[in-house]
């Protein structure tokens, strides 16, 4: 394939990467390397994880042509969970964050359940799971904040391979093995064709409802891997963990050039994407800007993403005919 | 037709069944505890609040009559609040004025939003989910660029404590005076609910609407410019959104971002209980109303019983899903009686 094919076939990946590089540059500069000492990078790839798998968490439900309103709420109680069960009953940590990681994934599970029994948009029942549980998640935590776990998680979430932070590798390896998933095995496959032709999908004799219900419980252990990262990187849990998790989990996958290809999904793409977010939030930090800085310019580069998705498809649909043509 | 199939008409009808359950419902909270009763401290703000949901409820039913969602009428009524706000706080217009800039406003989101749907072909909630995220930095921004730490439009344009705390016990005809717990706020909902109501039942473009979302290619085929009527659509979605958050913001007593934040459930609970498919091409305009009302009931009463927000949010999650569940059982006994007969 020669470089103009890759580029053509590649743009949305090459561009967020040059993106991503650019920007992480332009910041280091400004701040006179402070960006580059080791606290700071710490800093910067340790809070990447969970935007990575909340990111992924919500692909895979837009890889099936729907949405996962409750990822946050999921999150929080999964979190909640974890975090009750360590601190209030004592149970021993792999435990805790096992049960926790269950019970998000059997969230999802409930709702891949219910949107294939009642044939409804996974929007309008994730809306309503999403209220049910933020409910589950006030009665946990109440007005608390809890932290009295055993020291040795936050270790664990402080530890490095490579001088990468552990919680990061974890990130990317579960994007790795979503990426496996979704090229090598039938299931994922399968889940793909749903999502870009349901019609098509069901002639060729694949279940659409086993397809549906394995994105949405596949949604739901992301969020709990992503509850995983969370407890063991933050100092501690309280109710608002997940409740600002919406925006991020739908911006990576759509910047990151899920929407576009519709059935398809884009992981390379996901994760820098939410790198490139990070960027922008660690910018605000750095020139101390309000906070509402980052919504306003993740949501312009959102919404300007959606409205350049059908230029660039009658791009590519013109070149296609254009080979098709000299063929 | 025999008086029978009357009764079983009536009794059939989802609103008549919506209205006994909230009737119901009231007058069971009210025996509980007779504090339920109390005209001032519970109808009244429940029937202000019903006005502002229901108005909530009819800009989310006109995207769910072409069979798309608006997931931005929250934000939509939060810049539509802004613009109102800034233009009592800087240009000192009076009430009716401001109003028509914030519902101007809204519209002119409404229409974008819809042009941008036809243009890029990019599913609605999708879109709309964008400008969501878009408007929720823009207001937040504009909001704390503008007035710092207080973060509000607080000037109160003359008229606005009219809105919010009388009712229609100043108007007297021969003696009789207006019920006290009618709050003058619903004014705007019945007439939004009026006009929405004939739209649909009685005008071109109601029927036009309801074409486009049922069948999309079917409405394209029979000459309906379907595009235009999809930014129409989302138009009305933005100017009734508009209208709720400035009702809203009457009601506060102050413009602030936070205006619109809790619409996102309401403003689906409403129609998707009163009957409104979500598939498009079918509207229930008084079942929003209803639907509404029972929401708004279930939540006083829960917090009457000194029920916390956490049970609230439980209960509230579970009538949606228990209300889609029941429609989706209804169609499916409908389709088996259906293919019982031929």
């Amino acid at each position: 394939m020669n470089f103009k094919a890759l580029f053509r076939h590649r743009a949305t990946e090459l561009s967020l990467t040059a993106i991503f590089v650019l920007g992480f540059l332009l910041l280091v500069a400004t701040s006179h390397g402070v960006l580059l000492s080791r606290e700071s990078l710490q800093g910067f790839l340790t809070y990447l994880a969970v935007p990575i798998v909340i990111g992924m968490a919500q692909m895979v439900v837009l890889a099936i042509g729907q949405m996962n309103l409750a990822v946050g709420a999921m999150g929080g109680v999964s979190a909640a969970i974890m975090a009750v069960l360590m601190a209030d009953h004592h149970y021993p940590i792999w435990l805790a964050l096992l049960i926790g990681f269950l019970s998000a994934t059997a969230m999802g599970a409930i709702n891949g359940f219910l949107v294939v029994v009642t044939q409804l948009n996974g929007f309008i029942i994730t809306l309503g799971t999403m209220t049910i549980l933020l409910g589950f998640q006030y009665r946990l935590v109440r007005t608390f904040t809890i932290d009295a776990y055993p020291k040795s998680l936050p270790d664990f979430g402080a530890k490095n391979i490579l001088g990468f932070p552990l919680i990061l590798v974890i990130a990317i390896a579960t994007s790795v093995i979503l990426s496996l998933f979704f090229s090598r095995t039938s299931t994922g496959r399968r889940v793909l064709a749903t999502g870009g032709n349901a019609l098509a999908a069901r002639l060729s004799g694949i279940s659409n409802g086993k397809s549906v219900f394995i994105a949405h419980t596949l949604s739901g252990a992301l969020v709990g891997i992503a509850a995983i990262i969370t407890i063991s990187s933050l100092p501690g849990i309280n109710r608002s963990i997940g409740g600002d998790w919406m925006l991020a989990s739908f911006a990576a996958p759509i910047i990151g050039g899920v929407l576009m290809a519709g059935g398809t999904v884009a992981i390379y793409g996901t994760v820098v994407a939410a790198g490139v977010v990070r960027l922008v939030d660690i910018a605000r930090a750095q020139y101390s800007l309000d906070p509402s800085i980052v919504s306003l310019t993740v949501g312009v580069v959102v919404l300007s993403t959606v409205a350049l998705s059908e230029l660039r498809r009658r791009r590519s649909e013109r070149a296609r005919e254009g080979r098709k043509v000299a063929a | 037709m025999s008086p029978l199939t009357r009764i079983r008409r009536i009794v059939g009808d989802q609103r008549v069944v919506l209205t006994l359950l909230t009737v119901g419902l009231f007058l069971y909270f009210g025996m509980k505890n007779s504090a339920f009763f109390s005209t001032d401290f519970v109808i009244y703000p429940l029937l202000r609040d019903g006005a502002v949901l229901t108005v909530i409820g009819l800009a989310q039913l006109c995207a769910l009559s072409i069979g798309h969602l608006n997931l931005a009428v929250g934000r939509m009524a939060a810049v539509a609040a802004l613009a109102a706000g800034a233009s009592y706080q800087y240009w000192h217009l009076a009430l009716i004025p401001g109003l028509l800039i914030g519902l101007v406003t809204g519209a002119l989101l409404g229409a974008i939003t819809g042009w941008m749907i036809v243009k890029s072909q990019v599913n609605a909630f999708i879109v709309t989910l964008a400008m969501d995220f878009a408007l929720l930095g823009f207001v937040t921004f504009i909001y704390v660029t503008f007035t710092g730490a207080t973060a509000a439009f607080t000037t109160k344009p003359a008229g606005m404590e009219y809105w919010r705390n009388t009712s229609l016990h100043q108007y007297c005809i021969a003696g009789h005076c207006g019920p006290r717990v009618f709050p003058m706020m619903l004014v705007p909902a019945i007439i939004a609910l009026i006009l929405v109501g004939f739209m649909y039942a009685k005008t071109r473009m109601g029927r036009e609407l309801l074409a486009t979302g049922s069948n999309l290619r079917a409405a394209k085929l029979s000459g309906i410019p379907v595009d235009r009527r999809v930014i129409m659509a989302h138009t009305l979605s933005g100017l009734l959104a508009a209208l709720a958050g400035v009702m809203l913001a009457f009601t506060n007593g102050s413009f602030t971002a936070s205006i619109g934040s809790q619409f996102m459930l309401p403003s689906f609970l409403g129609p998707v209980l009163g009957g409104t498919l979500l598939v498009g091409g079918a509207v229930q305009v008084l079942g929003t109303f209803i639907g509404t009302m029972l929401t708004l009931v279930i939540r006083q009463g829960l917090s009457v019983q000194g029920i916390g927000l956490e049970t609230l949010n439980i209960a509230l999650g579970l009538v949606l899903l228990t209300a889609l569940s029941l429609g989706q059982i209804q169609k499916m006994f409908t389709s088996i009686r259906m293919r019982g007969r031929t």
